[in-house]
């Protein structure tokens, strides 16, 4: 320990810490990057909503009402997502409220898990379970014309929202378990002492915490199911059942009508910007998406055994619903294995399969990575930044892909890029770019609460002994942000191995991914070949998943940081 | 030598804001007392620059800390409690705060280890902070701001809780660095603590 004399022959040091500052302890540093890659969003976005007006001859806005087809398209669009918003809701409140009031039942943690599989599950696989359950020659179908005499067809506005409902509905009841999850245990135990029964309990304790995020899930799932592509692609079943985003995909694709496209996209720009303006404007897209840590302590409400055994009736539905899809794509998947591998008994693997698979991953990989590395910086620009200005860029940057539809977005930035953009490889770069930005809203939430967990007192602390830049990245961040990254990074990669709407219109049919050959192989009727995809498809995610799981846990003891921070939650993944 | 001198400072919400003024010598120690709310911790933060002043300055060796910013301030703090990173060891919480990005030469690893054992803290080190009492905690805080070697101390109410054990080794802890020419600025109710470590006393 150093002397008075020693310590006065220096009685200000230029940095209190020995040696040089810390790697980009510059607050530019923070700053530039993200506000360069959110600045570089917006102008992609706004550019590639520009050249495709530009380019093509924007029909009359009175088209919008005069031309049949555009109203219906638009008011299907808009009655769809009603309708599926609605029943997502009527199915979420009762089961958040019954995983809220039944902490501890066994299998709890794994049907919670299951139901995040609906942010990662590809749609065109999904629907080739639903298909499988609900079809004409579907289970339920089969049990449901049997039984109860009643007929059904998948095809139309009934299996585009019963496809919304399973995903929206498992995605809006974990926020808003959540949500109750969040009440003061004081209160919990205030309304237990008391003895309220079901209707007070849920006017006292429920409903005030459901409440403020009920507007901003309703605003999620419609815009959700306002911009769905592939289950109306393979569920719609014709004009009358058509929404903005595939009327998008017919004028591009078919009708090479830019201009139609173009002021669709206006039209979805608008509903959906509206939307999240009100959200964002009322603060209600602060927690979206479910946090992944599962509260174990819980007062219960006092629920007699009959109440107890409806609870057990509605979520046992409920986990048939969810499983039924998945297992029929592992039973009906299963057969066909081997002969999707090893096509007509040969020992050579099928190339077709595997050369989806790669070309898979090659976008997948990097759009998660891109997406996880653009968030970040984003993250870090918007808690640096003191001016509101830029605060708000960033808010914007993150929400624009879930309001401008990839498809526009792709069209847009290929007639930008055209001249340089030749082969179905550039292609697929641009494939690749478009879904790390469709990645970004979800991994950006999934890396915000874990990147702010730091909490006032550890800053100031880190700030006195000059823990900046890479050192406070490397000792204070990365222990808590090692597993939500990791995660985040299985997510952003798994959104994209599942796509099928960027894709469609750019890929080659001769050079599928694998949601494209599947879709292929259900368009050609090859059902157990297209079932051996989807099963590989789900397969290909779940390895993702675990290897992400495990680059996210820490290997071994080093140096000084010997163990998983305590006090720091680490989520767990599906 | 510290100067503070007529630093002004409100919060928003304040009526009538708070101005401080003293100078203290090094190798000496200045005990702020007041009721609660009476702005020690507030001058604590000015201090270390957690807090900026509406005016007003502070001067070490005559030159003014008013625009520096906390890493470049010739101060360590230590608070009642939150003074250790709860997911890195004893070792690392030390550590960071010989070189910020914990790059430790064996020389500095040895002091870690005579540091620990002065506390008697010997073999604690690999031990995280939520598996320390709260008088081991302290002992870590202060021995990191110790061994961080500046010229200020700020301490608020650092003895505030612990057993008279922990506070007389923690006492002669300070007492240590007094003589060792450490100038110290101590926030504290407790009048013992007062009269034992101050030389001086300043009332808000």
């Amino acid at each position: 320990m150093s002397s008075l004399a020693e310590r006065q022959q220096h009685p200000l040091p230029s940095h209190s810490t020995p040696g040089r500052p810390a790697p980009f302890s510059r607050p530019g540093w923070q700053l530039w990057p993200g506000f360069a890659i959110a600045g570089a969003l917006v102008l992609l976005s706004l550019a590639g909503l520009g050249a495709l007006v530009w380019e093509a001859s924007l029909p009359d806005i009175s088209q919008l009402w005069q031309n049949r087809y555009l109203r219906t398209v638009v008011s299907f669009t808009i009655w769809q997502a009603f309708l599926s918003v609605l029943l997502s809701l009527l199915v979420a409140i009762p089961i958040a409220r019954i995983l809220a009031r039944q902490p501890a039942f066994r299998g709890r943690a794994v049907l919670l898990r299951l139901m995040e599989l609906s942010l990662v599950l590809p749609s065109i696989v999904a629907v080739s379970g639903l298909v499988s359950v609900y079809g004409r020659q579907g289970w339920f179908t089969g049990f449901a014309s049997d039984w109860l005499g009643a007929s059904w067809n998948l095809y139309g506005i009934n299996g585009i929202v019963l496809a919304h409902v399973f995903f929206n509905a498992p995605l809006a009841a974990r926020i808003l378990l959540q949500a109750t999850e969040g009440t003061p245990p004081s209160q919990l135990r205030v309304a237990a002492q008391l003895g309220l029964g079901r209707w007070w309990y849920w006017r006292a304790v429920e409903w005030p915490s459901i409440k403020p995020v009920l507007p901003g899930v309703a605003a999620l799932v419609f815009t959700l199911c306002f911009t769905s592509f592939a289950i109306v692609m393979t569920l719609g079943g014709g004009p009358a059942a058509t929404t903005i985003e595939v009327a998008i995909y017919q004028s591009l694709r078919f009708e090479f009508d830019s201009g139609q496209a173009a002021l669709l996209a206006m039209v979805q720009l608008i509903i959906c910007g509206f939307l999240w303006w009100l959200a964002a404007r009322r603060g209600l897209t602060a927690s979206l998406l479910p946090d992944r840590r599962v509260a174990s302590h819980r007062t219960k409400a006092g629920s007699s055994p009959r109440a107890r055994l409806a609870d057990g009736t509605i979520l046992g539905l409920f986990v048939l619903f969810l499983v039924m899809p998945l297992f029929a794509i592992l039973i009906r998947g299963l057969p066909g294995m081997g002969s999707a591998f090893f096509p007509q008994g040969s020992f050579s693997a099928n190339p077709a399969l595997l050369d989806a698979t790669m070309r898979s991953l090659a976008i997948a990989l990097p759009a998660g990575l891109m997406a996880v590395c653009a968030a970040l910086l984003i993250l870090a620009c918007g808690a640096t930044s003191k001016r509101p200005a830029i605060t708000r860029l960033t808010d914007v940057a993150a929400y624009l892909p879930l309001m401008i539809p990839p498809l526009v977005l792709g069209t847009g930035l290929f007639l930008l890029f055209r001249p340089s953009l030749g082969s179905s490889n550039e292609g697929l770069v641009l494939v690749t770019l478009i879904n790390a930005m469709m990645a970004l809203p979800f991994v950006l939430q999934m890396l915000k609460g874990p990147l702010g967990s730091l909490d006032s007192a550890s800053r100031q602390q880190a700030d006195q002994l000059g823990i900046l830049g890479w050192y406070r990245w490397r000792w204070l961040h990365w222990p808590r942000m090692r597993k939500p990254l990791a995660l985040a990074m299985a997510y952003g990669t798994g959104l994209s191995l599942g796509d099928f709407g960027v894709i469609a219109l750019f890929g080659t049919p001769g050079q599928p991914t694998l949601p494209v050959l599947l879709y292929q192989q259900l368009g050609s009727y090859r059902m157990d070949a297209a079932a051996a995809t989807g099963l590989w498809l789900v397969l290909l995610l779940l390895v993702l998943f675990s290897v992400f799981n495990q680059l996210g846990s820490p290997l071994h003891k080093t140096g000084f940081a010997t163990k998983s921070p305590r006090s720091v939650p680490e989520p767990e993944h599906a | 030598m510290l100067e503070v001198r007529n630093l002004v400072f409100a919060y928003p919400d304040q009526e009538s804001p708070w101005n401080f003024d003293f100078t203290v010598e090094p190798g000496q120690c200045i005990a702020v007392h007041g009721a609660s709310g009476s702005g020690k911790s507030t001058l604590m933060n000015l201090l270390a620059g957690f807090l900026e002043p509406q005016s007003g300055d502070i001067l070490w060796q005559n030159m003014s800390l008013r625009h520096h910013a906390p890493w470049h301030r010739p101060m360590t703090s230590v608070f009642q409690e939150h003074n250790l990173f709860e997911h890195l060891s004893v070792d690392a919480n030390i550590g960071l705060g010989i070189h910020p990005g914990l790059k430790l030469t064996s020389r500095d690893q040895q002091a870690i280890d005579k540091g620990l054992q002065s506390v008697g803290l010997d073999g604690f080190g690999k031990r995280l902070p939520g598996d320390l009492s709260g008088g081991q905690r302290q002992r870590v805080a202060l021995l990191r701001a110790i061994l961080r070697q500046q010229p200020v101390l700020l301490l608020d109410e650092p003895l505030t809780g612990l057993d008279s054990d922990a506070r007389d080794l923690l006492r002669q802890l300070l007492l240590d660095q007094k003589a060792q020419g450490t100038l110290i600025v101590l926030a504290s109710h407790d009048e013992e603590d007062r009269r034992i470590l101050a030389d001086s006393i300043y009332k808000l």
